[in-house]
């Protein structure tokens, strides 16, 4: 366990440089610069070298990466080319907001997906199954902006209700952190609880058709003891994994609903980079999400350890 | 049914809602804050983030709209396009024209406390016109050769050759005045202007708070200015609604959908921009006159205005009918009555009988821009054009426009606030922003007087004329000149005008 845990941070290196290369090139291949993105068609050549120039950006691509790179191995993700922002310190404060919108809509996603998901396994083809295809359907294929411009107008436009638009933290003061995340958490947590929901009905499906559950059925346990005592604990592998794939999702990719609600989070950051060409910005936040996203599988690895103890490493 | 479930689930969400926030505020009471005090607070809709407040280096229209109430320039515009006093209490311009004498207001100070004086004026725009700082007003002020403080109050601008457009082009944000000796204005912003900066918080918000001690005591008239970051227009037309917002700008189709609603009104001004269909007269068959005259007749505006801009929006030419001090009159212009026959005839004595195939760039940022190009492409047909849309991402259509081998461009310009600005600039042979190689000796010989003329009755004449022979040439078709709308909460006493949001601003009141 100790050796695999070694393994699997050391391997972190080798991901991180590849990714590193990778968006720098990328990004620079991209057509368009900052400067004559900030100038647009009113622009002077000499005003878009000079604005290239003062950015650092007149010198060659190898001299910029091996710049950028050096500073990020001492924790220095550089300054925005845009406003002239420490990027670091930027990127926590929002990847904090990012990760309680996430934590939220996951949340949200796992209460109305897991009691559902058992629900319509366990009473396959009746009514309750029909209705949570049906949502999960629904779920899978409404597209996550179209929910959320739909709750953000039917709240305004029948209820003259609107969410605070100023984000605060949840633990600065928890209710108006609630009134702020509740409509775009809904927004992915529906998206979330129909994925969820899904796996967890195919898995429960599967399980109870295994000889163990019959076993149990045949020494009289109660039907609650069989679906939470046996069941449960064996469907939970693909649940799991499921849910750990869209928390990293999740926290690198809520930019629509971050954009639709004016969530200044880590995607809406990223996002906004790319329309400007902020090399520093978009390199510096992919490689954090990167990193965040490794972390989180190697996270559901633990826990699959826990939940089966037959899995070892 | 679905309609009582979904009304339901909305019912029971807002239930709970309210419940937390103790009750919520009502839409009636929101001309007052919590504790009953009247609303001091200006809150604006900004649908982008600014990027800086250098006024010298950035041009982005989200960073204008703030930096503009921070500082002042010499002079500004008024609602009818004006040129009015502002730092510069007046001016003379000695009868050559090349020696132009400001005389500043006295007593005016910044937000450190320190007077401004003809030291600062001078800083600044040799600050401007300091090739290392890449400013975009650098090329506003090329005529300048040397600035002289004859005392604190005077500043003395001389001028290589006359130049009828420099006082209009201090009243520029870009020409701002900021203290004497700053070096990095990317973050902290001290100005002489109407507001100072409170609070900035990277995402969310700007918070500009009243400078008291202005040097115009009437103004301005709101306590404090929040600029609040809401990129998406569904989001703003939800939070105009309900209040959150008392100002946002607003596209021309949800203008239409806000009309008439309880407690908000729709305001709108001619704008200063328009779109055109830009052509590269380098590239064959584009090179032939008479394939642009024919483009020029086949193409029908109207319809343009219909159907992109819901007839919201003016026939414009070269200069945009805002400017009605020098805008011509677009029924003047013979190829703009569209004639289809004509267009066929003269493609055909242009060796084109049968058209030919071509290409239209546009930028996908600009649902405007992608319509307009769609019923272009429709239009070219009917004569034999066959055109290829191709819809660029914003940095890769800025690249392909500095590349100056497109063949057709669709895009947008402003066109300043001098006739100058609109012609030289975008149509001279040396113009920065001439990416069509349109060169006729005879239009930069016309430009160039109209910038030396100070006769304004002449210099009207010499525009009048190079406006026809730009529209005959036709390097660019000049489409439509839009509105700007404005959704306004009912209480709030805002009027804008092409002079900008920030001339706005700074009189809005509550009431």
């Amino acid at each position: 366990m100790g050796s695999y845990l070694i393994k699997r941070v050391a391997s972190l290196i080798p991901i991180l440089f590849g990714i590193s290369v990778l968006i720098f090139t990328i990004l620079h291949l991209v057509p368009g610069d900052p400067a004559s993105i900030m100038l647009g068609t009113n622009a002077t050549p000499e005003a878009i070298a000079a604005l290239n120039k003062s950015m650092g950006l007149d010198q060659p691509l190898i001299n910029q990466y091996l710049h950028w790179v050096t500073g990020i191995l001492q924790g220095n993700f550089g300054v925005s080319v845009h406003t002239g922002e420490e990027i670091l310190p930027q990127i926590l404060k929002r990847f904090a907001i990012t990760m309680q919108l996430t934590v939220f809509g996951v949340l949200i996603g796992w209460v109305l997906a897991i009691p559902f998901g058992i629900l319509s396994a366990i009473r396959a083809h009746s009514k309750t199954d029909i209705v949570v295809r049906v949502f999960t359907l629904l779920g899978i294929s409404v597209p996550n902006f179209a929910i959320g411009t739909l709750l953000l107008l039917g709240f305004s436009l029948y209820f003259n209700w609107f969410p605070p638009i100023d984000v605060v933290n949840f633990w600065d003061d928890p209710i108006e952190a609630f009134k702020v995340f509740i409509l775009p958490a809904t927004t992915m947590g529906i998206v979330v609880a129909a994925g969820v929901m899904r796996m967890t009905r195919s898995a429960f499906l599967e399980t109870m058709d295994k000889d163990f559950i019959r076993t149990a059925r045949a020494k009289g346990n109660s039907k609650w003891t069989i679906v939470m005592g046996h069941a449960f604990r064996n469907s939970s592998i693909p649940i799991v994994t499921i849910a750990g794939m869209q928390i990293g999702y999740l926290l690198g990719g809520s930019v629509i609903v971050e954009q639709l609600f004016s969530i200044p989070g880590l995607g809406q950051y990223i996002l906004e980079g790319i329309y400007q060409r902020d090399y520093p910005v978009v390199q510096g936040g992919v490689l954090f999400v990167a990193l965040v996203f490794v972390l989180v599988n190697l996270l559901i690895d633990l826990i699959y350890t826990w939940i089966d103890p037959r899995i070892k490493y | 049914m679905k309609k009582r479930v979904l009304a339901g689930f909305f019912l029971s969400l807002s239930l709970v809602l309210s419940a937390c926030s103790g009750g919520g505020t009502a839409p009636a009471e929101q001309g007052k804050s919590a504790e009953g005090q009247a609303k001091t607070e200006l809150i604006v809709a900004a649908e982008q983030e600014p990027v800086g407040y250098d006024p010298h280096k950035v041009p982005a229209a989200s960073s204008v709209r703030v930096y503009a109430l921070i500082y002042d320039s010499l002079t500004k515009l008024d609602e009818n396009m004006n040129i009015v006093p502002n730092l510069a209490e007046k001016w003379e311009i000695a009868p050559d024209g090349k020696t132009v004498t400001m005389f500043l207001q006295k007593g005016v100070k910044f937000h450190n406390g320190k007077d401004m004086t003809a030291d600062d004026v001078k800083f600044s725009f040799e600050r401007i016109m300091n090739p290392d700082t890449g400013s975009i007003a650098k090329s506003y002020f090329s005529s300048v050769e040397a600035i002289e403080v004859k005392d604190p109050t005077t500043v003395v601008f001389k001028l290589k050759n006359a130049d009828a457009s420099f006082v209009a082009n201090t009243a520029s944000a870009y020409a701002s005045i900021v203290p004497a000796g700053s070096t990095d204005l990317t973050k902290e912003a001290i100005g002489t202007g109407p507001f100072k900066m409170e609070k900035s918080e990277s995402g969310q918000y700007v918070l500009l708070k009243k400078n008291a001690d202005y040097f115009n005591k009437e103004l301005p008239k709101v306590e404090s200015i929040k600029f609040q970051i809401m990129k998406d227009e569904a989001e703003r037309l939800a939070a105009i609604r309900s209040g959150k917002v008392d100002i946002s700008m607003v596209s021309a189709d949800s203008a239409k959908l806000l009309d008439g609603k309880p407690g908000v009104q729709i305001k709108n001004y001619q704008s200063l921009e328009y779109s055109y269909l830009g052509i590269n007269v380098n590239k064959k068959p584009f090179d032939n006159p008479k394939v642009r005259e024919a483009i020029s007749y086949a193409v029908d505006r109207n319809q343009i205005i219909q159907t992109v801009w819901k007839g919201e929006a003016t026939l414009t030419g070269p200069i945009a009918p805002a400017l009605t001090n020098s805008a011509l009159d677009p029924a003047t212009y013979p190829t703009y009555k569209t004639d289809v026959e004509k267009a066929k005839q003269l493609l055909a004595e242009a060796g084109y009988p049968n058209g030919f195939e071509t290409q239209i760039e546009t930028a996908a940022t600009y649902p405007d821009m992608v319509e307009t190009a769609q019923v272009i492409q429709q239009q070219l047909k009917a004569i034999g054009i066959n055109a290829k849309i191709n819809q660029l991402e914003w940095g890769n259509y800025i690249d392909t426009w500095k590349s100056k081998d497109m063949n057709l461009m669709v895009g947008r310009n402003t066109s300043g606030v001098d006739a100058d600005r609109s012609m030289r600039f975008f149509f001279s042979t040396t113009g920065s922003a001439n990416v069509w190689n349109y060169s006729n000796p005879a239009y930069d010989e016309l430009v160039q007087k109209a910038l030396t003329t100070v006769d304004q009755s002449e210099r009207k004449k010499l525009y009048d004329e190079a406006q026809t022979m730009l529209v005959a040439d036709a390097p660019n078709l000049f489409l439509a000149s839009p509105k700007n709308y404005y959704a306004v909460r009912d209480n709030i006493d805002f009027t804008p005008s092409a002079a900008g949001e920030v001339y706005s601003l700074i009189k809005t009141s509550i009431k």
